[in-house]
């Protein structure tokens, strides 16, 4: 991910969604802390073999989410955003090869995982935006507490992921199409 | 083998019976060949899971004009614009609105900025559909609200936003004016327009300027008027973001607003029904204005026939309808362009709109003056024979009209009988009533009789200076019960919500503008019903002048649910010559 001239504050949000009939397409968002769109980068649907599906195992989810797309995505960025957040806890692994922090926001990741408690993911503390509770590793919490003072003006941390999805879908459309054309 | 001196024992093996287990198999070694087995590694190779990416890049929002918290600008960065009004607006993530917004959210309800179908490019697509929802931002600087705005409201403004061609033609009342501003502040706010052009008729411009500052104080915003040079100057500001001018200044100063300089980001007509005719000379200077985005308001985008549409898209998109497609092509290609919800579709608990149809007898007086003008003119007409044209009905048409007001001996009027009857009802009751009539005349004449009331007037003879102060003073002088208005000056613009009777003294031609008048008083903030009450003189021409509009209330409502229209539905030159049953210079003409 390569600094951007711009300094203004921004935010990313990432998600990847799953679907049986497309694959794995993962979307980040950057978003100007009034939820103003900056930046979207996505990937095409990724189709992991029968090979990768066998040999991988159960870590298959991990390694998409977690490193693959979600690598890929962040070192295609522009901007540089104060912090990434996530809706699936596979994400936080990201915080390897990301300058910036990672977030689960809890409320968003609680309908697929269930309850997000301390005992699921120790290490990380709690700081609360636009109503919702992020989940923060302890040695990230106070920058991203020290930039959840600024965004003030951001109206919710649970929509932008549904923005993402709704962009993939009509990506996904135009794709559609142009394959059909 | 055992031996015993007394007895003995003796057993003995029949070697028939038994059998020696070594003899079974023959003992030997035998050896067995094994072949080797062959060990081959076989290599899978897993290559990496290939992943392409694609990336847009959106622009900040801001490069718009200037937009107060507090008092230090925000998101919107300031553009050589120096704000006339700066008022400060509080934002916080906890405030009213906000809380109030997400609550909707919570419960589902969004309304996202979806891109027009024309809008083919993905990344022009993306950018619509990752901008908030509408909701998410009420409350925030760019949206916020005097009042919490209705769902369908937002839904306008998610509609117009995307939009470089878009009528909005929501029924009076709904609020077309909030949604087109709000709109206009949002494109301003994210430095998608620069400079806006806002025509409207004269007498709505102070309307406008008064909701701009209730619905987007921070926005720059002017009338253009004064004088010569005044003007020229205001043309060529950069600083007014929003530049307000009536259509006749229009026409007064078409080179400043076509000199090849002069460029408007966007263009809204206010009443785009005054360019519906193609033709007229203000039409054409609208259609000249260069500019990047069209969008055109209106109550009544169809008064006559779908003609009025194409008009109307001439502004919009020239060529883009014509006038020979059938109505349902019309109304499939304007489909994503045009959106119009009328006050049953969207306000389900609005006060209803109650009609009442007050079918009255002339009095002898006006009975004996109206058949004696009407067989007299009938008479007349025939006589003309290959001379007779649409004029000569029109005229006995307005004469007999009219009489059914007044007679003209005797001043004589069942229907200002039955106004004044109702009336008393009105005020005794501490509420506020509208009347119109086409003509001022017969709003003079039935002044006498409503003194007690208070009447004020609101007309063409009332000069522009003073008609604000005429709706202020009927808004708060509690001893004015009734506004006497013409359909002319009295009928788009005017907020009189406060007022719950409505009296159309006589029929205009057309439904649309009775609608229009009707709606002064139905709409937004309406306290209760309104009842409406429409005067029709039995047996008159009033009557079957009644059942053609009908017919166009039908062609109306047709188009807009994309059925067939109707070959009659408009009052066509056959149809005003077959309201006597009269023999048109190309034959009779079946009644």
């Amino acid at each position: 991910m390569s600094r951007s001239p711009e300094t203004e504050l921004c935010i990313g949000f990432y998600t990847v969604d799953q679907s049986e009939f497309t694959g794995w397409t993962g979307g980040l968002l950057i978003l100007t802390a009034n939820g103003r769109p900056l930046e979207f980068q996505c990937t095409l649907p990724v189709r992991p073999t029968r090979a990768h599906e066998i040999l991988y195992g159960p870590t298959l989810r991990d390694y998409l989410i977690g490193d693959a797309i979600g690598s890929l995505l962040v070192k295609r960025c522009r901007n540089t955003p104060a912090f990434i957040c996530c809706n699936q806890p596979e994400a936080l692994q990201l915080e390897a090869i990301s300058d910036a922090p990672l977030a689960l926001v809890s409320e968003a990741a609680e309908a697929d995982e269930g309850p997000i408690t301390d005992d699921v993911l120790p290490g990380y503390d709690l700081c609360e935006i636009a109503g919702s509770t992020l989940r923060v590793a302890v040695e990230q919490i106070a920058a991203v507490r020290h930039t959840a003072t600024m965004l003030t003006n951001m109206p919710d941390m649970l929509e932008p992921f549904e923005r993402i999805r709704e962009a993939i879908n009509e990506a996904q459309k135009q794709i559609a199409r142009a394959k059909a054309a | 083998m055992t031996h015993s001196n007394t007895h003995a024992l003796v057993i003995e093996i029949d070697a028939a019976q038994t059998f020696d287990a070594l003899n079974l198999v023959a003992v030997d070694t035998f050896e067995l060949p094994v072949e080797l087995i062959e060990t081959t590694a076989i290599s899978i190779r897993l290559q990496a899971i290939e992943i392409k990416t694609v990336g847009f890049q959106f622009p900040r929002a801001g490069g718009g004009i200037k937009v107060f918290r507090g008092a230090e600008p925000t998101a919107c960065e300031p553009q050589n614009s120096t704000p006339r009004v700066a008022s400060p607006i509080t934002i916080a993530a906890t405030s009213e609105p906000v809380q109030l917004a997400r609550q909707r959210w919570k419960k589902g309800k969004i309304t996202r900025i979806k891109p027009p179908a024309d809008v083919v490019k993905l990344e022009d697509r993306l950018f619509y559909l990752l901008q908030p929802p509408l909701e998410l931002l009420v409350g925030s600087e760019q949206l916020s609200f005097p009042f919490e705005p209705f769902p369908y409201q937002l839904d306008g403004i998610a509609f117009l936003f995307p939009r470089y061609a878009a009528v909005l033609a929501d029924e009076m009342g709904l609020g077309k004016t909030m949604q087109a501003i709000s709109a206009i502040r949002l494109l301003l706010c994210s430095g998608e327009v620069r400079s806006v052009l806002l025509i409207c008729p004269k007498p709505l411009v102070t309307n406008w300027l008064r909701e701009f500052s209730v619905w987007a104080p921070e926005i720059p915003v002017a009338a253009i008027e004064g004088n010569s040079p005044t003007r020229q100057w205001q043309w060529t500001s950069p600083d007014i973001a929003v530049k307000i001018a009536n259509y006749e200044l229009l026409m007064r100063d078409r080179d400043a607003v076509l000199d090849h300089d002069q460029h408007f980001d966007l263009v809204v007509l206010d009443e785009a029904q005054r360019i519906k005719n193609k033709k007229n000379a203000t039409s054409g200077v609208v259609r000249e204005i260069s500019r990047t985005r069209s969008w055109a308001l209106t109550g009544t985008p169809v008064e006559n026939s779908p003609d009025d549409l194409v008009g109307i898209f001439e502004f919009l998109s020239p060529g883009f309808l014509n006038s020979d497609m059938p109505v349902a092509s019309i109304a499939r290609a304007t489909r994503d362009h045009m959106l119009r919800r009328t006050k049953d579709m969207v306000l389900e608990d609005m006060p209803p709109k109650l009609y009442r149809d007050a079918d009255l007898d002339l009095t002898p007086e006006q009975r004996a003056t109206y058949e004696k003008a009407e067989t007299e003119g009938v008479v007349q007409l025939e006589n003309l024979d290959q001379q007779l044209t649409i004029q000569h009905v029109f005229e006995l048409v307005l004469r007999l009209k009219q009489i059914c007001n007044f007679d003209p001996a005797t001043g004589s009027s069942a229907k200002l009988e039955r106004l004044v009857a109702d009336m008393e009802e009105v005020a005794a009751s501490g509420q506020k009533a509208i009347v119109f009539s086409q003509w001022v005349n017969s709003i003079d004449q039935m002044r006498p009789a409503l003194e007690r009331f208070g009447p004020l007037e609101y007309h063409g003879r009332v000069p522009h200076k003073q008609r604000d102060g005429v709706i202020a003073e009927f808004k708060s002088n509690p001893s004015k019960h009734v506004i006497l208005m013409s359909y002319g000056a009295g009928s788009v613009g005017l907020n009189l919500q406060f007022c719950r009777y409505v009296f159309l003294f006589d029929r205009w031609w057309n439904p649309a503008i009775e609608d229009q008048a009707i709606n002064r008083a139905h709409r937004i903030g309406v306290a209760g019903s309104v009842t409406v009450t429409r005067m029709l003189m039995a047996n008159t021409i009033e009557q079957r002048i009644a059942a053609v509009l009908d017919q166009k209330r039908e062609m109306f409502d047709e188009l807009f649910s994309e059925a067939k229209l109707p070959g009659s539905a408009s009052l066509n030159r056959e149809e005003i010559f077959g309201l006597f049953k009269l023999r048109s210079p190309k034959g009779r003409i079946a009644g």
